[in-house]
Protein backbone atom coordinates (compact mmCIF):
# COMPACT_ATOMS: atom_id res chain seq x y z
CA UNK A 1 0.00 0.00 0.00
CA UNK A 2 1.11 3.47 -0.85
CA UNK A 3 2.00 5.46 2.56
CA UNK A 4 -0.18 8.30 4.09
CA UNK A 5 2.10 11.09 1.27
CA UNK A 6 1.61 8.95 -1.43
CA UNK A 7 -2.38 8.91 -0.28
CA UNK A 8 -2.67 12.80 0.56
CA UNK A 9 -1.33 13.58 -2.67
CA UNK A 10 -3.98 11.24 -4.24
CA UNK A 11 -6.82 12.32 -2.15
CA UNK A 12 -6.13 16.50 -2.92
CA UNK A 13 -5.67 15.86 -6.53
CA UNK A 14 -9.24 13.40 -6.80
CA UNK A 15 -10.69 17.06 -4.52
CA UNK A 16 -9.01 19.75 -7.25
CA UNK A 17 -10.22 17.43 -10.39
CA UNK A 18 -13.95 17.90 -8.69
CA UNK A 19 -13.22 21.52 -7.87
CA UNK A 20 -12.56 22.62 -11.56
CA UNK A 21 -16.01 20.49 -12.44
CA UNK A 22 -17.69 22.95 -9.41
CA UNK A 23 -16.53 25.81 -10.78
CA UNK A 24 -17.00 25.45 -13.97
CA UNK A 25 -20.67 24.37 -13.84
CA UNK A 26 -21.13 26.98 -11.20
CA UNK A 27 -19.21 29.34 -13.54
CA UNK A 28 -21.49 28.51 -15.91
CA UNK A 29 -18.84 26.91 -18.14
CA UNK A 30 -18.89 23.56 -18.39
CA UNK A 31 -20.36 23.19 -21.91
CA UNK A 32 -17.62 25.71 -22.80
CA UNK A 33 -15.14 23.40 -21.25
CA UNK A 34 -16.65 20.89 -22.06
CA UNK A 35 -13.60 18.77 -23.08
CA UNK A 36 -11.57 19.83 -20.04
CA UNK A 37 -14.49 18.54 -17.79
CA UNK A 38 -14.54 15.29 -19.32
CA UNK A 39 -10.96 15.06 -18.92
CA UNK A 40 -10.92 15.71 -15.24
CA UNK A 41 -14.35 13.65 -14.92
CA UNK A 42 -13.10 11.05 -16.26
CA UNK A 43 -9.46 10.93 -14.12
CA UNK A 44 -11.92 10.96 -11.05
CA UNK A 45 -13.42 8.33 -11.98
CA UNK A 46 -10.43 6.62 -13.15
CA UNK A 47 -8.90 7.40 -9.81
CA UNK A 48 -11.49 5.91 -7.76
CA UNK A 49 -11.21 2.60 -9.70
CA UNK A 50 -7.71 2.90 -9.18
CA UNK A 51 -8.27 3.28 -5.25
CA UNK A 52 -10.26 0.26 -5.12
CA UNK A 53 -8.17 -2.37 -7.32
CA UNK A 54 -5.47 -1.02 -4.92
CA UNK A 55 -7.13 -1.63 -1.86
CA UNK A 56 -8.04 -5.28 -2.75
CA UNK A 57 -4.83 -6.00 -4.87
CA UNK A 58 -1.89 -3.99 -3.66
CA UNK A 59 0.09 -1.34 -5.73
CA UNK A 60 2.60 -4.38 -7.18
CA UNK A 61 0.05 -6.61 -8.71
CA UNK A 62 -0.67 -6.93 -11.85
CA UNK A 63 -4.26 -5.97 -11.74
CA UNK A 64 -3.65 -2.59 -10.44
CA UNK A 65 -1.02 -1.97 -13.08
CA UNK A 66 -2.86 -3.25 -16.26
CA UNK A 67 -5.67 -1.39 -14.77
CA UNK A 68 -3.71 1.86 -14.37
CA UNK A 69 -2.22 1.66 -17.69
CA UNK A 70 -5.13 0.97 -19.85
CA UNK A 71 -6.97 3.93 -17.82
CA UNK A 72 -3.68 6.08 -18.45
CA UNK A 73 -4.46 5.71 -22.66
CA UNK A 74 -7.54 6.42 -22.28
CA UNK A 75 -7.29 9.74 -19.92
CA UNK A 76 -4.10 10.25 -22.35
CA UNK A 77 -6.90 10.58 -25.53
CA UNK A 78 -9.36 12.76 -23.46
CA UNK A 79 -6.57 15.00 -22.64
CA UNK A 80 -5.55 14.93 -26.59
CA UNK A 81 -8.92 15.92 -27.03
CA UNK A 82 -9.00 18.81 -24.08
CA UNK A 83 -6.25 20.31 -25.58
CA UNK A 84 -7.38 19.81 -29.46
CA UNK A 85 -11.00 21.36 -28.16
CA UNK A 86 -8.17 24.50 -26.57
CA UNK A 87 -6.92 24.87 -30.17
CA UNK A 88 -10.37 25.36 -31.47
CA UNK A 89 -11.18 28.11 -29.18
CA UNK A 90 -7.77 30.06 -30.11
CA UNK A 91 -8.31 29.41 -33.79
CA UNK A 92 -11.73 29.75 -33.71
CA UNK A 93 -11.81 33.06 -34.94
CA UNK A 94 -10.02 32.70 -37.55
CA UNK A 95 -12.40 30.36 -39.26
CA UNK A 96 -9.71 27.79 -39.14
CA UNK A 97 -11.54 24.59 -36.95
CA UNK A 98 -12.23 22.29 -39.72
CA UNK A 99 -8.56 22.27 -40.40
CA UNK A 100 -8.06 22.11 -36.22
CA UNK A 101 -10.13 18.88 -36.49
CA UNK A 102 -8.25 17.17 -39.69
CA UNK A 103 -5.18 17.83 -38.50
CA UNK A 104 -5.72 16.33 -35.18
CA UNK A 105 -7.51 12.78 -36.73
CA UNK A 106 -4.20 12.78 -39.24
CA UNK A 107 -2.02 13.69 -35.76
CA UNK A 108 -4.01 11.15 -33.47
CA UNK A 109 -4.00 8.09 -37.01
CA UNK A 110 -0.18 9.09 -37.13
CA UNK A 111 0.55 8.38 -33.60
CA UNK A 112 -1.44 5.42 -33.46
CA UNK A 113 0.34 3.98 -36.30
CA UNK A 114 3.80 5.07 -35.20
CA UNK A 115 3.22 3.18 -31.89
CA UNK A 116 1.89 0.04 -33.61
CA UNK A 117 4.93 0.02 -35.67
CA UNK A 118 7.17 -0.34 -32.62
CA UNK A 119 5.25 -2.89 -30.56
CA UNK A 120 4.60 -5.04 -33.58
CA UNK A 121 7.32 -7.64 -32.61
CA UNK A 122 6.15 -7.77 -29.34
CA UNK A 123 4.09 -10.79 -30.26
CA UNK A 124 3.25 -11.00 -26.21
CA UNK A 125 0.36 -8.95 -24.73
CA UNK A 126 0.51 -6.86 -27.79
CA UNK A 127 -2.46 -4.48 -26.45
CA UNK A 128 -0.68 -4.00 -23.12
CA UNK A 129 2.12 -2.41 -25.16
CA UNK A 130 0.33 -0.52 -27.17
CA UNK A 131 -1.21 1.38 -24.87
CA UNK A 132 1.16 1.74 -23.41
CA UNK A 133 3.31 3.16 -25.94
CA UNK A 134 0.42 5.14 -27.38
CA UNK A 135 -0.02 6.47 -23.95
CA UNK A 136 3.55 7.56 -24.07
CA UNK A 137 3.16 8.79 -27.54
CA UNK A 138 0.57 10.92 -27.40
CA UNK A 139 2.03 12.69 -24.10
CA UNK A 140 5.01 13.95 -25.97
CA UNK A 141 2.00 15.15 -29.25
CA UNK A 142 0.87 16.97 -26.20
CA UNK A 143 3.64 18.14 -24.96
CA UNK A 144 4.68 19.87 -29.02
CA UNK A 145 1.44 20.83 -29.59
CA UNK A 146 0.75 22.61 -26.11
CA UNK A 147 4.24 24.78 -26.94
CA UNK A 148 2.79 25.45 -30.51
CA UNK A 149 -0.09 26.97 -28.87
CA UNK A 150 2.07 28.63 -26.47
CA UNK A 151 3.50 30.38 -29.27
CA UNK A 152 -0.05 31.20 -31.36
CA UNK A 153 -1.66 32.62 -28.05
CA UNK A 154 1.44 34.90 -28.13
CA UNK A 155 1.55 35.76 -32.04
CA UNK A 156 -2.52 35.95 -31.87
CA UNK A 157 -2.13 38.22 -28.73
CA UNK A 158 -4.73 36.61 -27.25
CA UNK A 159 -6.05 38.20 -24.30
CA UNK A 160 -8.76 36.32 -22.58
CA UNK A 161 -7.34 35.15 -19.62
CA UNK A 162 -9.07 32.38 -18.71
CA UNK A 163 -8.44 30.40 -22.17
CA UNK A 164 -4.86 32.11 -21.68
CA UNK A 165 -3.98 30.56 -18.02
CA UNK A 166 -5.53 27.09 -18.45
CA UNK A 167 -2.81 26.72 -21.67
CA UNK A 168 0.20 27.95 -19.69
CA UNK A 169 -0.68 26.10 -16.71
CA UNK A 170 -0.99 22.66 -19.28
CA UNK A 171 2.51 23.55 -20.97
CA UNK A 172 3.96 23.63 -17.39
CA UNK A 173 1.93 20.13 -16.52
CA UNK A 174 3.82 18.52 -19.73
CA UNK A 175 7.15 20.65 -19.14
CA UNK A 176 7.24 18.79 -15.61
CA UNK A 177 6.65 15.36 -16.76
CA UNK A 178 9.11 15.89 -19.20
CA UNK A 179 11.83 17.13 -16.76
CA UNK A 180 11.06 14.27 -14.81
CA UNK A 181 11.01 11.76 -17.62
CA UNK A 182 14.78 13.56 -18.55
CA UNK A 183 15.79 13.15 -14.82
CA UNK A 184 14.91 9.46 -13.97
CA UNK A 185 16.13 8.47 -17.45
CA UNK A 186 19.85 10.27 -17.02
CA UNK A 187 19.33 9.05 -13.38
CA UNK A 188 17.93 5.61 -13.40
CA UNK A 189 16.28 5.79 -10.66
CA UNK A 190 12.24 5.10 -11.00
CA UNK A 191 12.13 6.39 -7.20
CA UNK A 192 12.52 10.01 -7.92
CA UNK A 193 9.25 10.41 -9.68
CA UNK A 194 7.30 8.49 -7.01
CA UNK A 195 6.28 11.93 -5.31
CA UNK A 196 6.99 14.46 -8.52
CA UNK A 197 4.70 12.70 -10.96
CA UNK A 198 1.09 12.45 -8.65
CA UNK A 199 2.27 15.91 -7.63
CA UNK A 200 1.76 17.44 -11.14
CA UNK A 201 -1.19 15.39 -11.32
CA UNK A 202 -2.55 17.92 -8.93
CA UNK A 203 -0.94 20.88 -9.69
CA UNK A 204 -3.31 20.69 -13.17
CA UNK A 205 -6.71 20.83 -11.93
CA UNK A 206 -5.69 22.84 -9.19
CA UNK A 207 -3.93 25.78 -11.38
CA UNK A 208 -6.92 25.11 -13.63
CA UNK A 209 -9.81 25.38 -10.63
CA UNK A 210 -7.60 28.91 -9.42
CA UNK A 211 -8.21 30.02 -13.49
CA UNK A 212 -11.74 29.26 -12.93
CA UNK A 213 -12.69 30.91 -9.24
CA UNK A 214 -10.35 33.86 -9.89
CA UNK A 215 -11.31 34.73 -13.46
CA UNK A 216 -14.43 34.81 -15.42
CA UNK A 217 -15.31 34.63 -18.93
CA UNK A 218 -14.92 38.48 -19.64
CA UNK A 219 -11.64 38.69 -17.90
CA UNK A 220 -9.12 40.46 -20.27
CA UNK A 221 -5.45 40.45 -19.80
CA UNK A 222 -3.35 42.98 -21.34
CA UNK A 223 -0.62 42.25 -23.43
CA UNK A 224 3.11 43.08 -22.55
CA UNK A 225 4.96 45.72 -23.85
CA UNK A 226 8.31 43.19 -24.88
CA UNK A 227 5.28 40.88 -26.86
CA UNK A 228 3.02 43.66 -28.26
CA UNK A 229 5.87 45.07 -30.90
CA UNK A 230 4.59 48.31 -31.94
CA UNK A 231 3.40 48.52 -36.11
CA UNK B 1 -1.49 22.58 -52.61
CA UNK B 2 -4.70 22.05 -50.39
CA UNK B 3 -4.80 22.98 -46.82
CA UNK B 4 -6.18 19.60 -45.74
CA UNK B 5 -2.73 18.28 -47.47
CA UNK B 6 -1.19 21.33 -45.31
CA UNK B 7 -2.89 19.99 -42.42
CA UNK B 8 -1.42 16.98 -43.06
CA UNK B 9 2.16 17.96 -43.18
CA UNK B 10 2.21 19.81 -39.96
CA UNK B 11 0.55 16.48 -38.70
CA UNK B 12 3.27 14.62 -39.61
CA UNK B 13 5.59 17.08 -38.65
CA UNK B 14 4.64 17.60 -35.34
CA UNK B 15 5.00 13.92 -34.80
CA UNK B 16 8.07 14.13 -35.96
CA UNK B 17 8.89 16.72 -33.14
CA UNK B 18 7.88 15.14 -30.46
CA UNK B 19 8.91 11.84 -31.13
CA UNK B 20 12.63 13.31 -31.87
CA UNK B 21 11.81 14.97 -28.11
CA UNK B 22 11.28 11.83 -27.05
CA UNK B 23 14.31 9.60 -28.24
CA UNK B 24 16.21 12.76 -27.10
CA UNK B 25 14.85 12.16 -23.12
CA UNK B 26 15.01 9.01 -23.76
CA UNK B 27 19.18 8.44 -24.70
CA UNK B 28 19.66 6.22 -21.54
CA UNK B 29 16.09 4.51 -21.70
CA UNK B 30 15.79 2.16 -18.44
CA UNK B 31 12.69 1.35 -19.11
CA UNK B 32 10.97 3.38 -16.69
CA UNK B 33 7.64 5.37 -17.34
CA UNK B 34 6.59 8.96 -17.13
CA UNK B 35 3.78 9.47 -18.63
CA UNK B 36 1.02 9.60 -15.33
CA UNK B 37 -2.58 11.15 -15.66
CA UNK B 38 -3.80 12.17 -12.14
CA UNK B 39 -2.30 11.64 -8.66
CA UNK B 40 -2.54 8.04 -8.25
CA UNK B 41 0.67 6.22 -7.31
CA UNK B 42 2.34 4.86 -10.03
CA UNK B 43 3.35 1.01 -10.92
CA UNK B 44 6.06 -0.35 -12.78
CA UNK B 45 5.28 -0.13 -16.50
CA UNK B 46 4.44 -3.42 -18.43
CA UNK B 47 7.23 -5.31 -19.49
Amino acid sequence: MPGPVDLTIWFLGTAFELLFVVCSVARKSFLRYFFLNLYLLSSTTVSIGRFLILWSCGQGSDKYMYFYYYSDALLTLTLFCALISLYSRVFGELRAGEYVKWGAVFLLLGTAGFSYAVVAQSAERLSTSFAYELSQNLYFVGLVLTYILWGAVLKLRETRTQLVQIILSLGLYFSGYAASYALVNFSGKFIIIRYICPALGCFLPLSWSLTMLRYTEESRLVPAHLVAVPR
Amino acid sequence: MSRKLGALVLAMGILVGAMGIKTLLSAKMTGTTMMANGPAPIPWPPR
